[in-house]
């Protein structure tokens, strides 16, 4: 399915569509106030950008320096190829803990590799924290947002399900007293809780420490009552020292939400005394990535979701419209990656209007990546026939200016005389769903050229 | 662990990098290192500044902030409960308020660096149904740059704290007290 035909899904319902557009610009737009009142934002842009580069250009190298740190650290290291390894690395942790009740803050690397199923499925409970998470899992629906995870529901959905899975009131849709509701019930969870896994949104290869972002607080939470700290990262979450955060915090929560910063910015380097920390490094398609030039930037991701807050696409079709964990624009550059067939309609969610590249705060030139996409798309014939021919006859058209000029005269004919049924049927005539075409000119504009007359040679200059 | 995983990952990540890049040097920005702008980026961000002469008026005026706390922890005072790194949760969940001694001020964003060493147990300042945090002005700087330049390094564990525990995850509506605590106060003298 693509995401046209899923997007038309989220479009049912205009009103809320119409929520979602808003909403979501109103935070790019809180992200703007925040960036314009740095005045070395753009420098700083370019810093972490080129932090990153340098990054990728020695992973092998920062990983193992960031391997012996932590291990130096008391912290147990661990590697996986792939999300079936990664699930069953931390399964293996977590039984050896004799755990059968595990706290997770966010991570979309365990939304990527399907953890929480897994785990399930042996046996253990695992409770998302992350409170847009926790709505989402009674749910049982993916996050459609990496940094606002139920932004796709209204607060009477909410209030729905925590009638159902909580026990207030019916009806109850006041914010606050819902997010009461959910402290009370996942307090007693962080209580009973024996391992926590959390994501790392950056991993510090000169000191062995991961960084954890939250404003909510359930990562230290989580981790600091269990006995067991599963820290899960993807390859690419490596920066070389401390003094880079500098640069990474000041961007991440701006670029993300408006804020200043997160409320917790934490540094789990070693764990407490009695208990144990594991960090799980993973690939699932990294390196194949770094081996692409035209898409490595991508590994540049510090998954802010300021692409997705810009994105006149993703705003208008909802995050479940790409079917992908990481949607928007950044998930459409990153997906193909891991499955070409399945994704192959995700770098055409775009109108490549640049604006998601505009706000990276890593620099990652989001909308070349997608034109370049299609290009390799439409190499593999991963494109839909309707698409690969009607381009193939149109580039035949354009490269003739003898057709070209019939192939208007025609048009132009056929809708002065073809009935406006037809010339805006749904089924052949996708673009007018929703649109009205222009009223056809009677003649071009190089036939009403053609009638002009010959211009007069312009004066020539007397020299003063 | 899988050795094999760790090579490949290692191998395939040697092979496929690209040619070195060379690693830029981050400036100090400068910036405004000032009381009034760390109290009102802390304000924006649902935090509170309260001035003290002295830490001397630190019970005083704890006792104004918080007249109704009960269960209070504190490495400044004695508190009326001792916490230490082997404090059952039971006893952390009942803790109405926490009172830390915080390191660093950052005033482009309010928040306090908090080092293990002065949080008595590491669950504490989340679990803590309320956070005070007591700092000398003299150690607010302006940025995140020069708060990690003062860090030697971040200990076992240690966060930046910028303000109450906090959501948006319905509606986008604010919600103050999500999972951790419910108001922070700095104490500044």
């Amino acid at each position: 399915m693509s995401h046209a035909i899923r997007a038309d899904k989220f479009l049912l319902d205009a009103d809320r569509t119409t929520w979602h557009d808003e909403t979501l610009w109103f935070v790019r737009e809180k992200r703007d106030r925040a960036v314009y009142g740095v005045p070395e934002f753009q420098e700083l842009r370019e810093l972490a950008s080129g932090i990153k580069n340098h990054t990728l250009s020695r992973l092998d190298l920062y990983l193992q320096e960031f391997e012996a740190a932590a291990q130096a650290n008391g912290v147990h290291v661990h590697w996986a190829a792939d999300a079936a390894e990664h699930n069953a690395i931390i399964l293996d942790i977590t039984r050896k803990a004799g755990a059968t009740r595990i706290v997770k803050s966010k991570s979309m690397l365990t939304e990527e590799c399907h953890l929480n199923p897994y785990l399930m499925q042996h046996g253990i409970e695992v409770v998302d924290t992350d409170l847009g998470e926790r709505i989402i899992q009674f749910r049982d629906e993916p996050p459609s947002h990496i940094v606002l995870p139920a932004i796709h529901l209204k607060k009477e959905d909410v209030g729905d399900t925590f009638h159902t899975h909580l026990g207030t009131t019916k009806g109850e849709s006041d914010p606050q007293r819902l997010t009461e509701a959910a402290r009370q019930h996942l307090r007693a969870k962080f209580i009973a809780g024996e391992v926590a896994i959390s994501g790392v949104n950056f991993a510090i290869a000169e000191t062995g420490a991961v960084v954890v972002c939250t404003n909510e607080g359930n990562a230290d939470l989580g981790v600091n009552l269990a006995r067991v700290h599963i820290a899960a990262m993807g390859i690419e979450k490596i920066i070389p020292r401390l003094s880079d955060l500098g640069v990474f915090t000041r961007l991440l929560a701006r670029s993300a939400t408006g804020q200043p910063v997160t409320t917790y910015t934490s540094h789990f380097a070693k764990p407490a005394p009695g208990k144990e920390m594991h960090i799980v490094i993973v690939d699932n398609g990294r390196t194949q990535q770094l081996g692409r030039p035209d898409f490595r930037a991508s590994l540049k991701c510090i998954r802010c979701g300021a692409c997705m807050n810009t994105c006149p696409v993703y705003r208008r079709s909802g995050g479940h419209s790409y079917d992908f964990t990481v949607p928007g624009p950044i998930g459409a550059i990153l997906s193909p990656n891991i499955d070409m067939k399945k994704h192959a309609s995700l770098p055409f969610a775009s109108t490549l209007c640049g604006s998601c590249t505009d706000v990276c705060p890593v620099k990652i030139d989001i909308h070349t990546q997608l034109y370049k996409w299609r290009q390799v798309l439409g190499e593999a014939n991963e494109i839909p026939a309707s698409k690969k021919w009607s381009m193939k006859f149109m580039g035949r058209v354009l490269a003739s200016t003898r057709v070209y000029g019939l192939g208007g005269q025609f048009a132009r004919k056929a809708l002065r005389l073809l009935p406006h049924g037809l010339t805006h049927a749904p089924s052949m005539n996708a673009w007018a769903v929703a649109r009205e075409l222009p009223e056809a000119p009677k003649q071009s504009f190089r036939e009403w050229y053609a009638k002009q007359p010959a211009a007069q040679p312009a004066p020539s200059q007397t020299s003063a | 662990m899988s050795t094999t995983s760790r090579e490949r990952i290692l191998a395939a990540a040697k092979a496929n990098k690209p040619a070195e890049l060379p690693l830029p040097t981050v400036p100090d920005f400068g910036g405004e290192a000032t009381v009034e702008r760390f109290t009102t980026v802390l304000a924006g961000i649902g935090g509170t500044v309260v001035r003290m002469g002295g830490p001397e008026e630190l019970e005083a005026t704890l006792q104004q902030l918080f007249p109704e706390a009960r269960h209070v922890a504190s490495p400044l005072f004695r508190g009326t409960v001792p916490v230490d790194r082997e404090t059952p949760t039971s006893i952390l969940a009942e803790i109405d308020l926490a009172v830390l001694p915080g390191e660093i001020g950052v005033a482009e964003n309010g928040c306090v660096w908090l080092p293990e060493a002065n949080m008595l147990h590491r669950a504490l300042p989340t679990i803590t149904q309320h956070l005070a945090l007591v700092l000398d002005q003299r150690r607010i700087v302006a940025t995140m740059h020069q708060a990690y330049a003062q860090l030697p390094d971040t200990g076992g564990y240690g966060k930046f704290v910028a303000g109450p525990s906090k959501t948006a995850d319905i509606e986008q509506s604010l919600v103050i007290g999500a999972h951790g605590a419910r108001s922070l106060v700095v104490l500044l003298y």
